[in-house]
C-alpha cells in the first residue's frame, strides 16, 4: 500500500509514519533503533490521539515483512509495540490494543516456530497490563485455538517443546485475563475448556515421572522450563480459579481425555491430575471433583471391571482430601453413592475376580473417606450402611442378597476400623446396636463373623483385641491393657448387656458355627468383659457362662465337637474374669478346673479344634471337670461380692435353644408380684415409661419373669426376642423403616404385647396355663423366623396401629367393667386411661 | 496486507493416514511433505485466496484422526464453516468409517456447516473404492465430492477454492453460521456475515 522506502517523499509523510519508520535499523540484525524509540514513545505519549494510528501502521509494515519472510524486521515492530502497550496509560490504550493483538494475531498464523514464540510472549505481556476498560467485543477464540494446538506440536527437535511452552503460556494468558469478567469472554464455555484442558493434560501426561518404565525421558536443560512442569501449573491455577459453577466444565473434558486415552488402567497418572485438582481446587468445591468421578463410575457401569477399579482407586485416593470439607447431606450423599455402587456391581457380577476387586477398591474408597471424617459422623456412617443392608433371613436371600449382605458388613467393618471408641453409649445407639445383634444371628456364618469383627473392632478401646483373638486360660501371660469402667461405661453394660449377651448366646447354639464363629463370639466376650466388667456386672457375666456350659451339656444340635469348643470357652472366660476384676478366690478356682482338664480332658480346653480325638469323653461323664455354679457363688462370696443372684435360676436355663428367646415375652403383666423392686434402666426407657403414666404402673406394679432378679434389672422387651419382631431395614429401605424401628423400640410396646389377645389372656388366664401357651407360642415365633420369608415377616410385623387402638379401648373397657372385682392396682391402671391415650397419639 | 475481505474456517477430518496434513501442505505450501509424523491434537495453518477479486482468509483446522484426540478434535468442530471429511480410496476402512465420523459431525458442529468428502490418493493403482461409490456416499449424505491427489497436486486447488467460492456465496447471501458474534454459542442461525471488519475483531 505504502512503499515507505521513498526517501524523497518521506518529508511529506505524517509525522508518526516517519517516527515509525526511523526505529527500524537497515539491516534487521542491528535490532530496534533505541533513540528513535525512544522519540516514537515520546511522540505516542504526548499524543495519544495518534497511538492507533501508530499501532495500524505498525501492524501492516510487519504483515508486509511477514509475508516477504523478513523475519527480522517482523520481531523489531513487534518489540516496538510491547514497548508502546507498556508505555501508554491505560485510557489510551484502547484501539492501539486492537492493532496490537491483529499483530500477534497475524505472527501466530506464520509457520514460523520463532514469531509464533515471540507473539505469545507479547500476548503474554498484554495479558498482564491492566485494561481500563474492557472490550466486550473482544474476543479470544482464535487465540484459545491457536495455542492449544501449538500446545500439541510436532515439529522436530527442541522447537516442538519450545512451542508447547509458548502454548501453554499462551492458555495461561488467555485465562488470567478473561478469568475474572465473564462479560468479556466466557473462558469456562466448554468450546474452551474442551480445548485448554486437554492440551494441559496432554502435556503434563508427556511428563516421565508416572511412566518411569520407559526409563529414557531425556533431562531437560535446567534453565529450560519444560511443558508437563508448566502445563501442571496452569492446570492448578485453572482449577484454583473455578468457581462452583464451573468446576464441571473443568472436570468433564478431563474425565473424558482420561476415557480417551485410556488412562485410567494403569490410574498413576489419573490419580496424580486428581490429586493436583485436589489441592488447587478452592477446598469448599472439593465435594464436587468426587462427587464428579462417582458419576463417571455410573457412566462407565458398562466399562470392564479393571477400568472401575481403576477410577474407583483415584476416588479412594483423594476421597480423604474431600472428607475434610464434606459435611452433612455431601457425606451421607457420598457414601449412599458408593453403596449403591457396591449395589450394583454385586447384581451385576457375582463372582468374577475383577469385580470384587472393584469392589474391594469401593470399599477402600468408603474407609479412606470415613477415615477422615470426625468420629461422631462415623457413627453416622455406620448406621446409614446398617440401615443399607438387607435383613438375613433362611431361604429366601439370593446369593446376591448375600453378597450385598458381607460386602455391606465389610464396608461397615472398613468404617468401624477407623473408628475410636470412647464411650460406649456413643457408638452404639440402640438404633445401630440391635440391627448389628440382629446381624449376629444371620444364618451365614461368614456373615456372623463379620458381625463379630464389627464389635470386636468397636469394643476394643485398648488395644488388646490381638491379645484375646483366641480362647486361652493363660490369661497372665496375656498382658492385657485395663482401666477402670468409667460411669457411663457402667450405665452402658446395664442397659444394653442383657440384649448383647442374649444375641452372643443365641448364637453360640448356631449349629453351623465353625471354630472361627465361636473363637469371634469368645473374643467379644472377652472384650466386653476387659472393657466393661465391675463388681456390680460380674454375675451377668458369670451366668452367661454358666449358661454356655450349660447349652453344650443339653443342646442336641451342635456337634461334639462345637460342644468342645463352648467348654473351652467357658473354661477360658472363667480365667479371664476374676482376673480382670481381681477375685483371687475365683481365680483360683478357675486355675484349679483347669489344671484339672487339662490331665483329664485337655479337649474342654483351648486350643478350639475342628476335630477332636475319637475318644475324647463327653463333658456330660466328667462332671468334676465341670464349673459348678454353687462353688461359684461360694468363690465370688469370698471375693466380697453377693452372689444371690447368682445362685438363682439363670435366664440361661436348661431350655436348649430358642428358650431364651421369648423368656421375657409378656411376663411383666404377671401378677401378684415383687415388681416394686425392678429398675427401670435408664435413658430413653424411662423417657417413654414417664412419658405414659399407666403403663408405667403396670410395668412397676408386674411380677418379674422369674423368680431371679436379673430379669428385674433388665429392660424386657430389649430382649433379644423383641429385636425381631421388628420390621428390618433392607437394601432398598429408606431410613424411615429404620427410624421408625428405633421409634418404636424407645416406646418399647411393640405391637404383638398389646394385642387384645395377650392383653386378655395376661388378666384372666392362669399363670400355669399362659407359660405354657408362651413357650408354644415361642417355638411357633421361632419357626417363623426361621422359615418365613422376608416379606412375610414384615407383613407379620407391620403396625396396625388403628387395630391397635381399637384393642386396647377394648382392653380399658373391660377393664373398667370388671373394676369391682380387681386389685387397687387395677383400679389405678384404669384410673390412668385417659393420660396414656394421650401420650400416645400415635397408637 | 491484512486487506482480506471474508475469513472462514474449514477443518479436515476423516482416519489417520487418508492424507488430512498432506492435502492442506500441499495447498498451504504447495509441497507434498516427505514422511512427517501423524498429527498429534490440532494443527493450523492459513491461506488468503482471491475469489471474484475478494481476498478471502481461509483458517485451516487440520485434526488428528486418532481416536484419543477426540475430545479436543471435536472442540474444533463447532466453530467451523466447512468440514472437508476425507477418506483413502485405496483403504476400505477409512471408508466404512465415514457413518461414524458423519455422526460425531452432527453432534458436534453447526447444521449450517458445509461439508465435503473427499476420496484422497487417486494416484494409486490400488484403487478400493470407486469413484460413483464415493460419489453416492455423498449425495445420500447431501455432501460435496471431490477426489484428490495430494501426491499429484490433483483437485487439491480446487477442493479449496470451491469451498472459498461456496462459503464466498453463502455469505453473501448472508447464510452463513457466524462465530464472531458476541454470543459464543452457535446457533447456526442465518446472520451477518464475516467481512474484513468484523473479521478483525480477532473471530
Ligand atoms: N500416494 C499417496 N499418498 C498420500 C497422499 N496423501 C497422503 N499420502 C500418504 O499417506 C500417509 C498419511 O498422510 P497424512 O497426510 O499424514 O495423513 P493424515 O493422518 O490424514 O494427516 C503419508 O505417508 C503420505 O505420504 C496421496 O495423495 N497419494
Ligand atoms: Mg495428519
Amino acid at each position: 500500500m505504502f512503499s515507505g522506502c521513498c526517501g524523497c517523499c518521506s518529508a511529506l509523510r505524517p509525522r508518526y509514519k516517519r517516527l515509525v519508520d526511523n526505529i527500524f535499523p537497515v539491516i534487521p540484525q542491528d535490532g530496534l533503533v533505541k533513540s528513535n524509540m525512544e522519540k516514537l514513545t515520546f511522540y505516542s505519549l504526548s499524543s495519544p490521539e495518534k497511538l492507533d494510528r501508530i499501532g495500524e501502521y505498525l501492524f501492516q509494515k510487519a504483515a508486509r515483512d511477514i509475508y516477504r519472510k523478513r523475519y527480522g524486521f517482523v520481531i523489531i515492530a513487534m518489540e516496538a509495540m510491547d514497548q508502546l502497550l507498556v508505555a501508554c496509560h491505560a485510557q489510551t490504550l484502547n484501539l492501539f490494543v486492537e492493532s496490537f493483538l491483529k499483530m500477534v494475531q497475524k505472527l501466530l498464523e506464520s509457520t514460523e516456530p520463532q514469531l509464533q514464540i515471540l507473539a505469545t510472549q507479547s500476548f503474554v505481556r498484554f495479558a498482564n497490563i491492566e485494561e481500563d476498560t474492557p472490550s466486550y467485543h473482544r474476543r479470544y477464540d482464535f487465540f484459545v485455538s491457536k495455542f492449544s494446538a501449538m500446545c500439541h506440536s510436532n515439529e522436530h527437535g527442541e522447537v516442538r517443546d519450545k512451542i508447547r511452552v509458548a502454548g501453554i503460556r499462551g492458555l495461561q494468558a488467555v485465562v488470567r485475563k478473561t478469568v475474572s469478567d465473564d462479560l468479556v469472554e466466557n473462558i469456562w464455555e466448554p468450546v474452551h475448556m474442551d480445548k485448554i484442558v486437554p492440551s494441559l493434560l496432554f502435556n503434563m501426561q508427556e511428563s516421565g515421572f508416572h511412566m518411569k518404565e520407559t526409563g529414557n525421558i531425556e533431562e531437560a536443560p535446567e534453565d529450560q522450563v519444560d511443558p508437563p512442569m508448566l502445563a501442571e501449573t496452569c492446570m492448578r491455577e485453572l482449577v484454583g480459579r473455578a468457581s462452583f459453577g464451573h468446576i464441571r466444565a473443568v472436570l468433564r473434558p478431563v474425565l473424558r481425555h482420561f476415557d480417551l486415552h485410556k488412562l485410567w488402567v494403569p490410574n498413576q497418572f489419573a490419580i496424580h491430575v486428581f490429586r493436583i485438582i485436589m489441592f488447587s481446587i478452592q477446598a469448599q468445591y472439593s465435594y464436587t471433583v468426587v462427587e464428579s468421578l462417582m458419576a463417571h463410575l455410573d457412566e462407565n457401569s458398562k466399562s470392564s471391571p479393571t477400568i472401575r477399579t481403576s477410577i474407583a482407586d483415584v476416588l479412594s485416593k483423594i476421597i480423604a482430601i474431600a472428607a475434610g470439607e464434606s459435611v452433612g447431606p455431601s457425606v451421607l450423599e457420598i457414601i449412599n453413592s458408593l453403596l449403591s455402587h457396591l449395589r450394583d456391581s454385586v447384581r451385576n457380577g457375582l463372582s468374577q475376580t475383577d469385580e470384587k476387586q472393584y469392589q474391594e477398591a469401593l470399599i477402600n474408597a468408603l474407609g479412606e473417606f470415613a477415615n477422615h471424617l470426625p468420629d461422631y459422623q462415623k457413627i453416622e456412617i455406620m448406621m446409614f450402611i446398617m440401615s443399607k443392608i438387607p435383613f438375613p433371613l433362611v431361604d429366601n436371600n439370593t446369593p446376591a442378597d448375600n453378597l450385598l449382605q458381607s460386602i455391606l458388613l465389610k464396608s461397615l467393618l472398613k468404617v468401624g476400623t477407623k473408628y475410636q471408641t470412647i464411650h460406649l453409649n456413643t457408638t452404639f445407639p440402640v438404633s445401630f446396636l440391635e440391627p448389628l445383634l440382629r446381624m449376629s444371628l444371620a444364618p451365614d456364618p461368614d456373615m456372623r463373623l463379620l458381625v463379630q469383627k464389627i464389635l470386636h473392632t468397636l469394643i476394643d478401646r485398648h488395644n488388646n483385641l490381638e491379645k484375646l483373638s483366641k480362647p486361652t486360660v493363660n490369661v497372665h501371660e496375656l498382658e492385657l491393657t485395663m482401666e477402670k469402667s468409667s460411669r457411663p461405661d457402667l450405665i452402658f453394660i446395664n442397659k444394653h448387656g442383657p440384649v448383647i449377651y442374649d444375641a452372643l448366646y443365641t448364637s453360640l447354639q448356631m449349629d453351623t458355627n465353625g471354630v472361627e464363629n465361636i473363637e469371634a463370639i469368645y473374643t467379644t466376650l472377652a472384650l466386653l468383659c476387659v472393657e466393661l466388667a465391675s463388681n456390680e456386672t460380674i454375675i451377668d457375666l458369670l451366668q452367661l457362662v454358666l449358661g454356655i456350659q450349660n447349652l453344650a451339656l443339653t443342646n442336641n444340635d451342635l456337634s461334639n465337637a462345637q460342644k468342645f469348643n463352648l467348654h473351652a470357652v467357658v473354661a477360658s472366660l472363667l480365667t479371664l474374669i476374676p482376673i480382670v476384676l481381681n477375685i483371687k478366690p475365683l481365680a483360683d478356682y478357675a486355675a484349679k478346673i483347669g489344671k484339672a482338664r487339662k490331665h483329664e480332658a485337655p479337649h474342654l480346653l483351648p486350643d478350639l479344634l475342628v476335630h477332636y480325638p475319637a475318644n475324647s469323653e463327653s463333658a456330660n461323664k466328667l462332671p468334676h471337670l465341670l464349673v459348678d455354679q454353687m462353688a461359684i457363688c461360694e468363690f465370688v462370696k469370698a471375693g466380697g461380692l453377693d452372689p444371690t443372684r447368682l445362685a438363682q435360676t439363670s435366664p440361661y436355663g436348661a431350655g436348649g435353644p430358642g428358650a431364651v428367646a421369648g423368656n421375657h415375652r409378656h411376663s411383666w403383666v404377671e401378677s401378684g408380684a415383687r415388681g416394686s423392686i425392678m429398675e427401670l434402666p435408664g435413658g430413653q426407657d424411662v423417657d417413654s415409661v414417664s412419658s405414659s403414666p399407666g403403663v408405667q404402673r403396670i410395668i412397676i406394679k408386674e411380677k418379674p419373669p422369674r423368680t431371679s432378679e436379673w430379669h428385674c434389672e433388665v429392660n424386657r422387651h430389649q430382649s433379644w426376642d423383641a429385636l425381631f419382631k421388628f420390621p428390618v431395614p433392607r437394601t432398598s429401605s429408606d431410613r424411615s423403616i429404620t427410624s421408625r424401628i428405633l421409634r418404636r423400640t424407645n416406646n418399647k410396646l411393640p405391637e404383638e404385647e398389646l394385642t387384645f389377645e395377650s392383653m386378655k389372656k395376661v388378666l384372666t388366664e392362669p399363670p400355669e396355663a399362659r407359660k405354657e401357651a408362651e413357650a408354644e407360642r415361642r417355638e411357633q415365633l421361632s419357626h417363623t423366623f426361621r422359615t418365613a420369608t422376608f416379606s412375610e415377616l414384615l407383613h407379620r410385623t407391620q403396625p396396625k396401629h388403628d387395630i391397635l387402638q381399637n384393642k386396647l379401648n377394648e382392653i380399658f373397657k373391660s377393664l373398667s367393667t370388671t373394676e369391682a372385682n380387681r386389685s387397687p392396682i387395677d383400679r389405678e391402671k384404669k384410673s390412668n386411661i385417659p393420660v396414656y391415650e394421650q401420650n400416645f397419639p400415635e397408637l | 496486507m491484512e486487506d482480506f475481505k471474508f475469513l472462514f474456517k474449514v477443518v479436515l477430518v476423516g482416519n489417520a493416514g487418508v492424507g488430512k496434513t498432506c492435502l492442506v501442505r500441499r495447498f498451504t505450501q504447495g509441497l507434498f511433505p516427505p514422511g512427517q509424523g501423524a498429527t498429534i491434537g490440532v494443527d493450523f495453518m492459513i491461506k488468503t485466496v482471491e475469489v471474484d477479486n475478494e481476498k478471502v482468509k481461509l483458517q485451516i483446522w487440520d485434526t488428528a484422526g486418532q481416536e484419543r484426540f477426540r475430545s479436543i478434535t471435536q472442540s474444533y468442530y463447532r466453530s467451523a464453516h466447512a468440514l472437508i471429511l476425507v477418506y483413502d480410496i485405496s483403504c476400505q476402512p477409512t471408508f466404512d468409517c465415514l457413518p461414524d465420523w458423519l455422526r460425531e459431525i452432527e453432534e458436534y458442529a453447526s447444521s449450517k456447516v458445509l461439508r465435503v468428502l473427499v476420496g484422497n490418493k487417486i494416484d494409486r493403482e490400488d484403487r478400493e473404492i470407486p469413484t460413483v461409490v464415493g460419489e453416492d456416499f455423498a449425495a445420500r449424505h447431501n455432501m460435496y465430492f471431490l477426489e484428490t491427489s495430494a501426491k499429484e497436486a490433483e483437485n487439491v486447488e480446487r477442493l479449496f477454492m470451491k469451498i472459498a467460492e461456496d462459503l464466498m456465496q453463502q455469505a453473501r447471501s448472508k447464510d452463513l453460521p457466524r462465530y464472531d458474534s458476541n454470543t459464543t454459542n452457535i446457533s447456526g442461525r442465518t446472520s451477518a456475515v464475516s467481512d474484513n471488519s468484523c473479521c478483525s475483531k480477532l473471530a
